[in-house]
């Protein structure tokens, strides 16, 4: 079987659709996309707003402190919410330059690709600082409430480090095993299929 | 002005609509994500038709978004047809197949629908009559390229359409 069989098959029957009228365009042309761009740009415009929200918060909170140490503490949080914030910016900079229309499908696989897979590492990296930094600041904030003689002797005790080390585990299992799955859920897969694509493409 | 191109660009999808519907054929087999899709794809070529600059033929362009957002950006809401769906369509065609040329269309569709997602792509461009230099632009890959994979897909073909 030839190509030009194929081709005569092919044009022997036109598959049916139903066309749509000049009003069903027109209303197209409005409306949310469902593109996996324009579903990162929108979560990273959530991520973006609610740091700047949280920071703002943060701030007024601690300027309103008259504690050193519980002040430092939400100041050092608040560092952390700007990094963010330059990351948010620098990210949907280079979003909003991406164009399906300019890109062949080969290309166009590995820019999603490039984009998904910095994405993800930048959420799994981001998260593995931040919960040992959080449990940190809340052994910091313990020992503020107790004073730190008495922290530091609580935390002596080979009683009290067991259970501090199994928490920091238990935490740190839930906390990484939710963001990988929620992670997969959100992009992961889609990944996966694209770079199955790409591999296809390069054989 | 802007009023203008919104026509400009309607009348331009009003007279190639046929073409981002077959992409939706061929990719998805629930007429209601078929639907979302021509919307999307509708959406996507507005949202690039300031930046056409007729560099590449109109039909090359509105098949290079038409395809990256059926293959790689276009997220599904509804469940994914499997390959068991698809057998289960095939018997169901075969059963009420009219005459020869119909069955041979309905085997066509069919087999392609086996085929993988750039696979599928690459034949519908060659059956719609697109040269071998417009397809490998369209994919990113060389002439030389298509012309192996193009022998490849049809031997697969074959293979699928008479076992």
């Amino acid at each position: 079987m030839e190509l030009e069989d194929l081709k005569s098959i092919w044009k022997s029957s036109e598959p049916a659709f139903q066309p749509k009228n000049e009003t069903e365009i027109a209303s197209m042309l409005t409306g949310r996309s469902r593109s996996i761009i324009e579903k990162l740009k929108r979560n990273v415009w959530f991520e973006l707003v609610l740091t700047l929200a949280v920071s703002v918060a943060l701030l007024v909170y601690a300027l309103a402190l008259t504690s050193g140490m519980l002040k430092w503490s939400f100041i050092s949080i608040l560092v952390i919410c700007l990094a963010y914030t330059f990351y948010y910016i620098k990210k949907l900079v280079l979003l909003n330059r991406f164009n399906p229309a300019n890109e062949n499908v080969h290309a166009n696989l590995v820019s999603l690709i490039d984009s998904l897979t910095g994405y993800l590492k930048f959420y799994r990296r981001s998260y593995s600082i931040l919960y040992p930094l959080y449990f940190g600041l809340v052994l910091l904030l313990g020992a503020i409430e107790r004073g730190t003689t008495q922290f530091l002797e609580h935390l002596s005790k080979p009683k009290t480090i067991a259970y501090l080390l199994g928490m920091a585990g238990i935490v740190f299992f839930l906390c990484t095993s939710f963001t990988n799955w929620y992670l997969k859920k959100l992009y992961g897969n889609h990944l996966d299929k694209l770079k199955g694509l790409l591999k296809d493409l390069e054989q | 002005m802007a009023i203008a191109e919104e026509k400009r660009f309607i009348n331009l999808i009003n007279e190639h609509q046929g073409l981002i519907h077959k992409v939706c054929i061929m990719y998805e087999n629930d007429p209601d994500v078929r639907n979302d899709l021509f919307q999307e794809i509708v959406f996507q070529l507005w949202k690039s038709f300031s930046t056409f600059r007729g560099e590449a033929k109109i039909t090359t362009w509105m098949y290079r978004i038409a395809l990256n957002t059926a293959i790689s950006g276009f997220r599904k809401q509804t469940r994914n047809v499997k390959t068991e769906d698809l057998k289960e369509l095939h018997l169901n065609i075969s059963d009420g197949w009219a005459d020869d040329r119909e069955e041979e269309v309905q085997r066509l569709h069919w087999a392609i629908r086996q085929l993988s997602e750039i696979e599928r792509a690459m034949i519908m461009m060659a059956l719609e009559e697109v040269p071998y230099d417009e397809i490998a632009e369209t994919i990113g890959i060389t002439q030389n390229n298509v012309r192996v994979r193009m022998n490849r897909i049809r031997e697969k073909l074959k293979k699928l359409m008479c076992p």
